[in-house]
């Protein structure tokens, strides 16, 4: 039986995991959308992607957790943070990636990447929700659109507004005013996506703009935001399939080196992984279709 | 050792607490002042105790609308610690200028509360004029003369002469704890440091020396090579204290602080006053002068000193192999200085992180990950290396 690793990114809105088997192939990617560094999304993901992969709990041998709820997962063999793990993902999907741009749910973060590879600088967003996946969830709220369709709405637009508020509150009530004013929802949202792209054109200006840039995260989905973003910086993103899971996947690949380091001889606590993921698989709460959204898992090998 | 180390951390975290029950036991005055470069061994030499005003961690309220929101915490703590009435039992208060808001603070003090016995003293801010020397001991004479007006006392050379070899033997001992932890040969963390250098100054430092010595002598010492697995310098806060809770979060995240350029720290032991110059004032003007190329001020005007061509000095002697800038929002010597230290940093390729502070506190899991990333991104650029060699 082969042996595998996991990563997890147990991020602010959603739960990825990602599964490499000893070779360092993708077997299985999932991603659950269940608020806020919630247990019941990594639970949701995990079943995904043990589905997905086809593997008994026992082939998982490491295991490496990023993200912000990283440190609560005890299932974990170390924890790496989110910045360095979306590097090593990004790099992985793009091998000449210089530069990452990652939204996430609660943050944003721009890494400068070296020739080889290795994070060189990075920076992130300091006090407010200004900038992130956030932002779009509270003013998708405001305006009264799905989150998923804001990005289109936002590219049907003619024009644009500014949206001048550094703080998520404080936009969403400029978008009231706005509403209020009679303006489009549409040229709303296109300034709610331009906004996003100006406080990240300032987070790639700390540590200096290196094509080329791949984008990470789930606001990588958002066609709107990529736009803007690319309208701001004057150049092309790099999309990878898997953007989302890039966290996840940096983190497998991190528990794989682990592995591979170990010679592949198993641990006297190999057994432990087991058991644990047992244990925090075995909640009552059973996972539903909606739960775990299950994705084509990515083209790589590590 | 604990219980010495408790001292000093009840005296750097309730100081006026401290200062309030010295002076009822003791009988004595107490004077404050502000940091940075006032030569405290002048008040010492009165019979007072000197006490160096601290930024407070509570929230600032009626002396919030005395200054603007964009001046930095300590100021703005500090004119709250007045209008809130909670420096009365300090005798006095000697300012001498360190930066323009400070300069606002002196004033708004003076005007909401017209009773505080307030002096203002300018020392030179340009070091290296011909006039430089001249000028810093007219202006130490004049605060001298002050001080012996306000107290009634008169200050002897033969008092000053002891207070500054008192002095001498604090920063001294406090050096021998930071040259201790640079090697390895003891473990303290970078927020005990704090507590040790902070509660110096609001203690009584013949008392201070005393808890010195013995903290020294009990320390485990050890002569193995130094185990952290990354070693950082930190450096800012030029005028008061980092939260201790930040200091203990970057070490939490697998640094160890093993040296650093912080008010709260070497900057105010990096310099010692020559007892051979023959006058006390002579001697403390000189030692003001001199101090900028121990440890280098943004708010003094040296031509011949960078402060980031130091930094990367500092941090290649201590064998740090990164640095961590703790930033006070709104302050503008800082401001004014980070970008040169920014471009000195990357251009030499020595890692550095900006973590900004403020009064309020900061997002701390924010600086958690930023902290964390950093560490991993020198264990792995150090991984890198070692295979390519």
């Amino acid at each position: 039986m082969k042996s595998h690793v996991l990563g997890i990114d147990f991020g602010s809105t959603t739960a990825k995991v990602v599964i490499l088997d000893e070779d360092g192939n993708t077997v299985a990617s999932c991603v659950s959308q269940k608020g806020a560094v919630s247990d019941e999304g990594v639970r949701a993901a995990l079943r995904g992607a043990f589905e997905q992969a086809g593997i008994d709990l026992s082939a998982v041998v490491r295991v490496v957790s990023t993200g912000y709820g990283r440190r609560m997962l005890d299932i974990a063999d170390r924890t790496i943070t989110e910045i360095t793990c979306h590097a090593r993902g990004a790099r992985a999907l793009v091998p000449e990636a210089r530069l990452v741009i990652d939204i996430g749910g609660q943050d944003s973060k721009v890494i400068a990447l070296d020739r080889s590879g290795l994070v060189a600088r990075f920076a992130m967003n300091d006090r407010c929700a200004a900038g992130t996946g956030k932002f779009l969830e509270v003013l998708a709220r405001a305006v009264n659109v799905e989150l998923e369709d804001m990005g289109a709405e936002a590219l049907k637009a003619e024009d644009t507004v500014a949206i001048t508020s550094m703080c998520a509150t404080f936009a969403e009530t400029e978008v009231i005013s706005l509403l209020a004013e009679g303006r489009p929802k549409q040229v709303i949202l296109a300034g709610v996506h331009q906004s996003i792209a100006s406080r990240t054109v300032g987070l790639v200006g700390r540590v200096g703009k290196h094509d080329p840039i791949v984008m990470t995260g789930g606001v990588a989905q958002n066609i709107a935001a990529v736009h803007f973003l690319e309208k701001a910086l004057e150049t092309r993103l790099i999309i990878p399939t898997g953007a989302q899971i890039a966290g996840a996947l940096g983190a497998a690949l991190f528990a794989l080196d682990d592995l591979r380091s170990a010679s592949k001889v198993k641990r006297d606590d190999d057994d432990a992984v087991e058991a644990k993921l047992e244990q925090l698989l075995a909640d009552p709460q059973r996972c539903t279709p909606a739960c775990g959204k299950k994705e084509t898992p990515v083209t790589f090998k590590g | 050792m604990n219980t010495v180390l408790d001292k000093f951390a009840q005296a750097a975290q309730r100081p006026y607490e401290h200062v309030k029950a010295w002076k009822q036991e003791r009988g004595v005055k107490a004077v404050g002042t502000l940091p940075m470069h006032f030569p405290a061994e002048i008040i010492h030499a009165t019979g007072a105790l000197p006490v160096i005003v601290q930024e407070m961690p509570d929230a600032i309220t009626s002396g919030g609308g005395a200054m603007y929101p964009f001046f930095c915490g300590y100021t703005r703590s500090i004119v709250d610690q007045v209008t809130e009435d909670q420096l009365g039992f300090l005798d006095a208060i000697m300012f001498t200028d360190h930066c323009v808001q400070l300069l606002s603070a002196a004033d708004v003090i003076r005007i909401s509360r017209p009773e505080t016995t307030i002096h203002f003293h300018q020392l030179i801010a340009s070091l290296r004029q011909p006039w430089s020397l001249e000028s810093s001991v007219k202006t130490l004479r004049e605060l001298v003369a002050d001080l012996e007006e306000v107290l009634g006392v008169v200050v002897t050379e033969e008092a000053l002469r002891h207070s500054i070899s008192v002095f001498n033997e604090n920063r001294r001992l406090i050096r021998d704890l930071y040259q201790m932890r640079r090697t390895g040969q003891i473990q303290l963390r970078a927020s005990q440091m704090q507590h040790i250098v902070k509660s110096s100054m609001v203690m009584d430092k013949e008392t201070h020396n005393a808890l010195l010595r013995e903290l020294i002598a009990s320390l485990k010492t050890s002569t193995a090579p130094r185990s952290d697995e990354v070693a950082i310098f930190v450096s800012g806060h030029l005028c008061h204290a980092p939260r201790p809770e930040i200091l203990d979060l970057i070490e939490d995240c697998g640094a160890t602080i093993v040296d650093d350029d912080l008010y709260t720290g070497y900057r105010y032991v990096s310099t010692d006053v020559d007892a051979g110059i023959g006058d006390p004032i002579v001697a403390l003007a000189t030692a003001y002068i001199r101090k900028n190329d121990n440890v280098p001020c943004p708010t003094r005007i040296d031509p011949e000193v960078d402060w980031e061509e130091w930094l990367l000095g500092a941090v290649d002697r201590c064998g740090a192999q990164g640095l961590v800038v703790l930033l006070v929002k709104f302050c503008e010597p800082h401001y004014f200085a980070y970008p040169r230290i920014k471009a000195a940093f990357e251009r030499n390729e020595v890692p550095h992180l900006m973590i900004e502070t403020e009064h309020d506190g900061v997002a701390m899991e924010n600086v958690r990950t930023k902290v964390e990333s950093f560490v991993e991104m020198i264990k792995v650029q150090r991984a890198a290396r070692a295979v390519a060699a």
